[in-house]
């Protein structure tokens, strides 16, 4: 346990002075990560912790983003607060869905279905939605880029930077703090074997709604960076269901129900896609697809390979025990 | 024994029907504070069905469930485990991916969020049973019998009142059923834990009931001290026909 703090502690160090030796590139593809490892960790804690699969996560990113940057565009409400509006709207958003599902017992992948339905027809009532610009996008007021201006978060990539590894490691510590507690513990049992821990004493259905609570919450964070850091938005980017997929590689490729899987997914799979792009433009080819090709095969290895994700094999190599466990 | 006290556990005439099937017709029986009683019957007849109505699983047709002065008949299994019955299963069902320790901390972890008192608890139930060793192993990895005893320490880890075992002691060898007799009569000793269990295995049935009920299609046909009930002729019958008798 210590060897991982300390370890751990290490990272943290070389990321916040990292910025130092990046060019702006090298910066958008870190922020990248970051924000990867910040969506894969929320979208872990249903997922991961309690096996409750969404493919429609592009919904909170959507959500939480509209919502933050029209209070700020029509109202000059500063991200701060917006941020708390998204998180409310976002959890009775994920409320309603889990309410829905788990009343009624729609598990698995009719769950899943339920969730790509939500996030489909979200996207399709913004794109109506005029007051946010509807398929024309909406698009936030862009200051001078070499100003920070925290309380608007307006200001250059590496005021993002530093935002997305404060949301990426206050992520990392409260799902490392919440596994280790009677939340995790619960949402283990309901995801191993829901009528078991009923007779554990498990609350299920509150439990599960507790974790689609908490993961649209935290998703809806990333919708406000995303946001603020592109400065506009379109429900057909958004929302759309490639986003929702996107969001579920990082921690299904770096291990689903760890800690450290959305990160190193995150890490592997953005410096990949990134790679193979480079990689590609260097050798002179233009080929629509041959990237998302090469991208499947990587992925289709990783999975055929490593079918639990990267992270636990690396752990077991490095002698790391288990993320958690009953020992301090 | 204080007969005379009102029981901990009362069923009165419960039933249950799946369509045309009544798996468990007007059922009754009780569980006085410390007592070890034993269901017993032969296959289908309706026992597992009994322990699911008890526990929360299933909702009775008809009937009453009064436990500790509450009618518990129709509440959520895990309202039934915090008012203080633990049950296990009579097909394991383990949580895989957690250790033993984890699946025992998920038990201890009832009515608290406190880390420490889960694992306390966890630690206590886990040594009863003889699978502190084993503590750090996935539960994916254990043997059925260890199965069957991860089963009944996560129960335990719960603290409960009442125990309800479901053939805890089925595929285990003569040795082990020994131990886990030991165990649960440690328990019933030293923590005055009240058990009811259905057993096949005859063996710990005499060395731990203080009282049978027999359950044949769904109806009790006899109850009273183990020799008692083993030799009254319905239930040899039950077991048996009514062939062999003649």
């Amino acid at each position: 346990m210590n060897r991982s703090v300390v370890a751990l502690l290490v990272l943290l160090g070389i990321l916040l002075v990292l910025p130092l030796a990046l060019d702006r590139y090298l910066l958008s593809v870190m922020i990248l990560i970051l924000y990867f490892a910040y969506v894969g960790q929320a979208w872990n804690v249903m997922m991961g912790f309690c096996g409750q699969l969404s493919i429609g996560h592009a919904l909170f990113v959507g959500l939480g983003a509209y919502s933050a940057a029209a209070l700020f565009q029509h109202f000059s409400i500063v991200p701060w607060v917006g941020m708390i509006v998204a998180v409310v709207v976002c959890v009775v958003m994920a409320s309603f869905i889990g309410w829905l599902a788990f009343r009624f017992g729609i598990g698995g992948t009719y769950f899943a279905l339920l969730t790509i339905a939500f996030a489909e027809f979200t996207r399709i009532g913004f794109e109506h939605f005029g007051w946010v610009g509807g398929t024309g996008g909406f698009f936030l007021r862009v200051t001078q880029q070499d100003q920070v201006d925290l309380m608007q978060l307006r200001g250059p990539p590496i005021l993002f930077y530093y935002l997305a590894l404060a949301l990426a490691t206050l992520a990392f510590v409260v799902c490392w703090w919440m596994l280790r507690g009677r939340l995790g513990f619960y949402f283990r049992a309901i995801r191993d074997n829901e009528e078991a821990a009923r007779a554990a004493g498990v609350d299920v259905f509150r439990y599960k709604m507790y974790a689609v609570q908490i993961s649209g919450g935290m998703t809806a964070l990333a919708g406000v960076f995303f946001a603020f850091y592109y400065n506009n938005l379109f429900p057909d980017q958004v929302f759309h269901i490639s986003r929702s997929i996107e969001i579920i590689l990082a921690p299904i490729i770096g291990g689903i129900g760890t800690l450290f899987g959305p990160v190193l997914g995150a890490a592997v799979l953005t410096v990949a896609s990134e790679g193979i792009n480079q990689a590609l433009s260097m050798a002179g080819y233009e080929v629509p697809g041959v990237k998302q090709i090469l991208y499947g095969i990587a992925l289709g290895a990783a999975i055929m390979f490593m079918p639990n994700g990267i992270w636990p094999v690396i752990a077991r190599r490095l002698g790391f025990g288990r993320a958690y466990d009953g020992d301090d | 024994m204080t007969e005379t006290a009102n029981p901990m556990l009362e069923v009165v005439g419960v039933s249950k029907s799946f369509q045309a099937l009544r798996a468990v017709d007007n059922a009754s029986l009780h569980v006085h504070r410390g007592e070890i009683v034993a269901l017993i019957g032969p296959n289908g007849a309706g026992k597992t069905t009994l322990f699911n109505l008890v526990a929360g699983t299933l909702v009775p047709n008809e009937g009453r469930i009064v436990f500790l002065g509450s009618d518990i008949a129709g509440w959520r299994a895990d309202r039934v485990c915090a008012a203080g019955i633990g049950r296990t299963f009579q097909i394991v069902q383990p949580f895989a991916d957690m250790s033993v320790l984890e699946n025992a901390m998920v038990g201890g972890f009832r009515g608290t969020t406190d880390r420490r008192l889960a694992r306390r608890r966890a630690e206590m139930a886990l040594r009863a049973l003889e699978m502190w060793d084993q503590r750090e192993r996935p539960a994916s990895a254990l043997t059925l019998p260890d199965r069957k005893k991860l089963e009944v320490a996560r129960a335990l880890a719960t603290e409960p009142k009442l125990l309800l075992l479901d053939e805890v002691m089925a595929g285990l060898r003569p040795t082990e059923t020994d131990h886990m007799v030991e165990a649960f009569r440690r328990l019933n000793a030293e923590h005055g834990l009240t058990i009811l269990l259905i057993e096949h295995v005859m063996r710990a049935v005499m060395a731990l009931a203080q009282r049978v009920y027999v359950l044949h299609h769904g109806v009790i046909i006899s109850s009273g001290t183990p020799a008692e009930v083993t030799s009254d002729p319905k239930v040899l019958e039950s077991y048996l026909g009514t062939a062999e008798l003649h």
